[in-house]
């Protein structure tokens, strides 16, 4: 029989064939190309350490294939390690997720698909005042899904992506498949992701950079030393379990937008001599918000002493841009306290007029707490007197509400930025100016002082679609740059200090990728086609050797070895 | 498991040309020295082509159907009619029949047609992770062709090398080679002008490859009957 079989492959296959078909298959090799039915974009969850404690997806390389349910394969847990799940955010369990990532259950890889309106490109709608209670509803999930991701550690890698037309029959084909009860694997085919990515790598001594800028005051005959100082303080990066979509429209890109809009107005005021306040502006834009306002506490240390001393107080701004009309004072000292008593008349008297609604909340600093909530505390941990501007009513968590995934422009309400504009502007002329609880109004919609809602929608535009996790900002990112451009065009003595993130923070890279959708064949469609060309081949040889030598000579061509036998033996 | 499609669609593609080989009385009369300089000729016939193309064709932006332009396609196509005469004619062969030479110089032409116009497809692409059904078809592609060339050089035998042929079955002989040799104009038209789909272009291909292998099949079997 091996004598046949060897005889047969001869005649099938010549030698000269088959050295020709291995030269042209190494002659080819060097072509390496591969085409994918889809790619997108696709942005990592977040991951860094805490202390050595591991938090976030610790992995990027993904290659598995795709299940669109966690009880598909029924029974068959082990098997959903080598497969990606892939969950609309719009219909996810949160209970079943939250089970699942808690009793840290292997899976291949997870990819939550976003509704596109979670787009930083997505910006159709105008106003974005329109509200709908289901775009709400998602919104929470998001805040959910993403407070549960950022404080857990995953073992695989989960990405997110954005629903699309692609993504979206992809994903009813393999929901289809999974209603069968055909779980996706080697030999059922289905679809294959893959995010061909490096392993994530620290990003050694994270840098942090502040800016800040001066408008001096008009000097009375003496020093300019003793002109008190009003510091008004915006932080300007986020921290999301996305970084490459962490835009912060609100926290704290409102604060960023509002601070440089008040910057423009008042290097009017204070370009003319006659119209210069008798108290220096001092503008400054910090990193480091999410770290306990690291930055904040960096600048404060780092600024001069007596010049410490003279400022009078600082407002701080954070997250003044959705919600309702409904904003808070946050405060260190009581509120019976002689500066916050003028800080608080001086806001609510503007806001009225505003029809705004401003509320003062008192909030202790615990001094062996190291967490720091607001901005201002950072201020009156050094006896600076302080206060924060922001629609929270609450001191929120760690790491929460710093622009994450779902804090992006369409909920952010511009409107409502402008009338927190013309309430911190219009309180702190008067304050500088001595018109306290007089009726004026210094920045006028129709005088050359009035507000320009187009400088502040675009730059709220710009923001809204620039990432900024401080540690994944260069120290000569465009973002610093534009910023500190703008800064330099209002005010003067501008200048970036850059210092590195203290705390015990380890942030890795590889925030995106671009995941590739593969149909792919099974083994099984593999083998059986195989089975049919070969059978094809068998009839053909059949058929030519019937019809150009006969019946005959095909019987013999299997007889003869046998024969042959015979004779031997 | 793409390796495997690849071995797959390669034995498709490759495949019918050996065992056309070593099935018919091919590989008893030895003639595959005539098979491989068919395979040079089809080579640098498919050069002069390509200057050609290059030459007379204009760049076209869309993928819409010019019927000058596809004319013109059609008359550069006709330079493999030379080639095949060239190859069937001019070469010096050693003493075969002319049975088995124009099977032999078919298969070393349809063989170089496969390897220049679908390996480096297949390989490219049909080891990618994507699945598509388009290398199975082109495997396909490549059976027809394989039968297409052979009746193309059965009947330039016919055309060229017989000389006592019955009067009567010459213009049939001839509309046929002209039906062949204009085939690939025919199927680019149905692609383009027509907007077929690949596998539909594909079942015309097989279906007129059989039917026009019938043909002269049946003339080169009546072509035989008054000589001997």
């Amino acid at each position: 029989m091996a004598k046949l079989q060897k005889s047969q492959s001869s005649v099938l296959v010549e030698p000269v064939y088959s050295s020709v078909i291995t030269l042209l298959i190494i002659v080819t090799a060097c072509v390496e190309l591969c085409d994918a039915v889809t790619v997108v974009d696709v942005y990592r969850l977040v991951q860094y350490d805490l202390g050595g404690v591991p938090f976030g997806s610790r992995l990027a390389a993904l290659n598995h294939h795709a299940a669109s349910s966690l009880f598909s394969s029924s029974g068959a847990a082990a098997d959903l390690s080598r497969t990606v799940l892939i969950l609309p955010v719009r219909e996810l369990n949160l209970t079943f997720i939250r089970e699942y990532i808690g009793e840290r259950k292997p899976l291949g890889g997870l990819l939550l698909l976003l509704p596109p309106v979670f787009s930083p490109e997505h910006t159709d709608i105008g106003g974005g005042a329109d509200h709908d209670s289901a775009k709400d509803l998602v919104k929470e999930v998001l805040i959910e899904v993403e407070r549960l991701l950022i404080h857990a550690n995953i073992p695989y890698p989960v990405y997110f992506g954005f629903e699309d037309e692609h993504v979206n029959a992809m994903l009813a084909d393999i929901k289809k498949n999974d209603a069968t009860g055909q779980p996706a694997t080697a030999t059922t085919g289905g679809y294959k992701l893959v995010v061909a990515a490096p392993e994530p790598r620290k990003i050694a001594s994270p840098t942090i950079a502040n800016i800040q800028g001066w408008l001096p005051g008009l000097k009375a005959d003496g020093d300019s030393n003793q002109l008190p100082t009003i510091a008004v303080v915006a932080s300007y990066d986020t921290f999301g379990a996305a970084p490459a979509l962490s835009v912060g429209s609100d926290s704290n890109g409102s604060g960023v937008v509002a601070l440089l809009e008040i910057a423009r107005l008042f290097s009017i005021l204070y370009s003319n001599p006659k119209t210069r306040g008798r108290y220096n502006l001092l503008f400054a834009l910090t990193s480091g918000g999410p770290y306990n306002y690291n930055g904040t506490h960096k600048w404060l240390h780092s600024l001069d002493q007596r010049l410490r001393e003279t400022i009078d107080y600082a407002i701080c701004l954070n997250s003044i841009g959705s919600s309702s009309d409904e904003l808070w004072i946050h405060v260190s000292k009581p509120p019976e306290n002689a500066y916050i008593k003028q800080i608080f008349e001086g806001f609510s008297s503007v806001s009225e007029e505003l029809g705004l609604k401003v509320g003062l909340k008192h909030k202790k600093i615990n001094i062996s707490n190291p967490r720091v909530a607001w901005e201002h505390e950072q201020f009156s941990r050094l006896r600076v007197t302080a206060a924060t501007l922001s629609e929270l009513s609450v001191a929120p968590d760690f790491l929460e509400a710093t622009g994450g995934l779902s804090d992006n422009r369409n909920y952010v309400n511009e409107a409502l930025i402008r009338k927190s504009v013309k309430l911190v502007a219009e309180s702190l002329a008067r304050h500088i100016y001595g018109q306290q609880g007089k009726n004026i109004d210094i920045f006028a919609d129709d005088s050359n002082l009035s507000l320009n809602p187009s400088y502040i929608r675009s730059w709220l535009e710009f923001l809204s679609t620039t990432p900024r996790m401080a540690p994944l900002l260069s120290k000569n990112d465009p973002l610093i740059m534009a910023l500190k451009k703008e800064l330099a065009d209002h005010t003067v003595e501008v200048n970036i200090q850059q210092e590195v993130l203290d705390g015990m923070f380890t942030f890795y890279d590889s925030t995106s990728g671009r995941l590739h959708i593969y149909q792919v064949a099974s083994v099984t469609f593999d083998l059986l086609l195989l089975l049919v060309l070969g059978s094809y081949l068998i009839m053909l040889f059949s058929f030519l050797v019937i019809i150009t030598r006969g019946l005959d000579d095909l019987i013999s061509l299997f007889r003869r070895p046998t024969s042959r036998k015979v004779k031997t033996a | 498991m793409t390796i495997f499609h690849f071995f797959n669609c390669a034995i498709l593609t490759f495949g019918p040309h050996a065992v056309y080989y070593s099935a018919t009385p091919l590989s008893e009369y030895d003639t595959i020295g005539t098979s491989i300089r068919a395979a040079v000729v089809y080579l640098i016939t498919a050069l002069v082509k390509l200057v050609c193309l290059a030459t007379f064709l204009k760049v076209s932006e869309s993928d819409s159907f010019d019927p000058y332009q596809e004319l013109l396609k059609a008359l550069i196509g006709f330079i493999d009619v030379a080639g095949l005469y060239f190859a069937l004619t001019q070469l010096a062969h050693r003493n075969i029949s002319q049975n088995h030479k124009f099977q032999a110089v078919g298969l070393g032409w349809a063989f170089a047609d496969s390897v220049l116009h679908r390996l480096a497809p297949l390989w490219v692409g049909a080891r990618g992770l994507e699945f598509t059904w388009d290398y199975i078809l082109q495997g396909l592609e490549a059976n027809a062709n394989l039968v297409l060339s052979i009746s193309l050089a059965a009947l330039g035998s016919l055309m060229w090398l017989r000389k006592n042929k019955p009067k009567t079955l010459i213009p049939i002989i001839y509309a046929c080679a002209g039906i062949v040799a204009t085939m690939p104009s025919i199927t680019s038209y149905l692609r383009q002008g027509l907007g077929w789909h690949f596998p539909k272009v594909v079942g015309f291909e097989l279906f007129t490859s059989l039917v026009m292998a019938f043909i002269s099949w049946q003339l080169f079997a009546a072509c035989q009957r008054p000589s001997n």
